[in-house]
């Protein structure tokens, strides 16, 4: 599904270079779900952009299904984006002064679609939020906004969904409540990547990629005794039962 | 197409969100098109009621008037040239069917207590066939009654009301600047006969009206009727040539004297009418302008504002093109609507104008309206260019990230 291959990207800042990602392989498979996790300044943004065909690497290829992702337009970057990878922000991003479900149909629009409205309800539907539709974000709740997110993130049916940070802007009940929907989509078999710096957000993925410096220093498919490991290594939890780990 | 509704309706929604931004955005281009309008109605009533005044010369008519054509600028120090004998001469040319002389002057009409200040129109017998203008009392002027320079006068329709109401004004005496005269005729309701608003004439030979009114051999207008309305260059030739003779130019110098045809008048106006056109145009043109400015100012401050919401859109699949044209309809929203807004207001305006001055005449062609409307969504997709390009730059990434 993925297909990274040494991505590289540099800043020019003054007269200094930054490296941003430094030499980053990572393939993931249709289906899997991965946390990418590292301190701020790790690079794990940079990779989701590149990932996420929202830029492109200085250096390195990237393919997607198959195809060279690396070299295209900005034209069909943009169809990628709007085809196969759906977004979702830890600032919900939601478009204020429409409601819930015509901010659900916007990738359908700019895909040309016609029965937005019918398209985007089922996706609203799928996220428990089919009663919420015609309110604005202003008001919805938190937990709700990021439904809405999620509902316009799958609305196309994309093989990935991408989340930056999902659970950062919530409390920590209904960001449970938020990757109980990731857990849905994982299981129902879209590839779901996730960017945290919460371990304990990170553990419930399948898989763990562990960024420093631009680079992935640690790729690991953790057992349950190593999640417990892992959360008590960010003085999270002592012992006891991790829930929900994405099979 | 459908796409493009969808984009269409987005930009509505956008700019309802900030309804009064909009509404000031339009502002400028409400303005700019309303004076487009006004000023294009201005004109063209002015136009058409100038042009319609000599609608009454008729096609085979030319004109005589004083002055000098090499002379540039002001007509009316013109110095007079033109005479009663010169009125003669004219009609025993053979391309020559009729003629006639007009002088006129303001003077005071006296019936008792009863007075007007009138315009007294010092003419012959063929004023008012020439100009298809009867009488509906009494009778117009005789060739008899200016050869022997009768103290006879025809008033015209609202003169005698004033002076006469409801009761037969002919063979009673009226004076005029102290003169009796005796009225003969009341003629029907004209309005305009050329320049002149003849409802408030009064009509006397102009053998009376030369010797007794005016003091002067000189007239100021000669009207002529060609014989063939086919041999028009032929008359106004004869007629130049008979005059020159009169006047004993010497060959090589100029004209004391003009002559027009309906055709030259109207094209002579409409050369003046182009002029205010010019200055009215660049008005509103200087306007429109702002009003475009008004909008790219709106319009970078939306493209700032929305920097995240772009992104965001960018980020779910639009592309460059879709984030550009998004921002160039809003931009054409604002000024189709502050277009349609402005039609409304310049129409408006002008038929108040016309109702509170009673003079200006107004007429809104089809054109004019569709000129401004043109004008006003070409300016609001040329201030929305630069917006929309910004917009459509942006790199997605940076634009996620604006706070």
């Amino acid at each position: 599904m993925i297909q990274a291959t040494q991505l590289r990207k540099l800043y020019k800042m003054g007269d200094s270079t930054v490296h941003a990602l430094d030499g980053v392989d990572l393939n993931i498979e249709r289906g899997e779900s991965v946390a990418i996790t590292g301190a701020s300044g790790s690079g794990k943004s940079t990779l989701m952009h590149i990932l996420g065909c929202l830029d492109r690497p200085t250096d390195g290829t990237y393919q997607l299904t198959g195809k060279t992702v690396s070299s295209m337009s900005d034209w069909q970057l943009a169809k990628v984006r709007n085809q196969h990878i759906g977004f979702v922000f830890q600032t919900f991003n939601l478009i204020n002064r429409t409601s819930a479900v015509d901010n659900v149909a916007v990738p359908l629009i700019y895909a040309r679609q016609t029965g937005t409205r019918k398209a985007a309800m089922t996706a609203l539907d799928k996220v428990g939020l089919g009663k919420r539709a015609h309110h604005k974000p202003s008001e919805l709740s938190g937990g709700e906004r990021q439904r809405v997110a999620i509902a316009r993130a799958i609305v196309n049916n994309p093989e990935i969904i991408l989340a930056d940070e999902p659970t950062g802007n919530l409390d920590s009940r209904t960001g449970e409540q938020i990757m109980g929907i990731f857990h849905q989509l994982s299981d129902a078999g879209t590839t779901v990547v996730i960017v945290t710096h919460e371990m304990d957000v990170a553990v419930q993925a399948k898989r763990i990629v562990r960024m420093r410096d631009g680079r992935i220093i640690e790729d690991e498919k953790p057992t349950d005794a190593r999640r417990r490991e892992l959360l008590a290594g960010a003085g999270l939890v002592t012992g006891g039962h991790v829930n929900n780990p994405i099979e | 197409m459908f796409f493009f509704l969808r984009i269409c309706f987005m930009a509505g929604r956008s700019l309802q969100a900030n309804l009064m931004r909009s509404i000031l955005a339009c502002l400028g281009v409400i303005i700019g098109v309303a004076a487009v309008v006004s000023a294009m109605s201005i004109l063209e009533g002015s136009r058409r009621d100038v042009v319609g005044k000599f609608e009454s010369l008729g096609a085979d008519q030319v004109m005589v008037v004083n002055g000098s054509s090499d002379r540039r600028g002001s007509r009316a120090v013109a110095r007079m040239s033109l005479t009663s004998e010169d009125v003669h001469a004219l009609s025993d040319l053979p391309s020559v069917k009729t003629t006639c002389s007009e002088s006129t002057s303001t003077a005071q009409i006296k019936y008792f207590e009863k007075n007007m200040v009138v315009q007294v129109l010092a003419t012959n017998e063929n004023y008012t066939s020439m100009n298809e203008y009867a009488p509906i009392e009494g009778r117009v002027l005789s060739r008899e009654d200016v050869r022997a320079a009768r103290k006879y006068c025809v008033l015209g329709y609202k003169v005698g009301k004033k002076l006469f109401g409801e009761t037969p004004a002919v063979g009673n005496r009226v004076r005029i600047e102290g003169i009796g005269f005796t009225v003969i005729g009341v003629m029907e309701k004209k309005g305009f006969l050329g320049i002149r608003q003849v409802d408030t004439q009064v009509i006397i030979p102009a053998t009376t009206g030369l010797s007794r009114l005016f003091g002067t051999k000189y007239v100021h207008m000669i009207t002529v009727q060609a014989a063939t309305p086919r041999g028009l260059d032929d008359t106004i030739s004869d007629v130049k040539r008979a005059l020159r003779a009169e006047h004993g130019i010497r060959a090589g110098r100029p004209d004391d004297f003009q002559v027009f045809t309906r055709e030259q008048i109207t094209s002579q106006v409409d050369d003046m009418i182009k002029i205010f056109a010019v200055v009215l145009y660049s008005i509103a043109g200087i306007s429109l302008v702002v009003g475009g400015i008004g909008i790219m100012n709106i319009m970078l401050v939306s493209v700032t504002e929305r920097t995240r919401e772009i992104g965001v859109r960018m980020a779910v699949g639009a592309k460059r093109t879709d984030i550009m044209v998004q921002f160039l309809i809003e931009a054409s929203v604002i000024s189709v609507l502050g277009g349609s807004l402005g039609v409304a207001t310049g129409f408006a305006l002008t038929r108040i104008l016309e109702n509170v001055t009673q003079v200006l005449e107004t007429y809104t062609t089809t054109a004019s309206i569709i000129w401004a409307l043109g004008m006003a969504i070409f300016t609001g997709i040329v201030s929305g260019l630069y917006p929309a390009l910004r917009a459509s730059h942006l790199d997605p990434v940076e634009a996620l990230r604006y706070e």
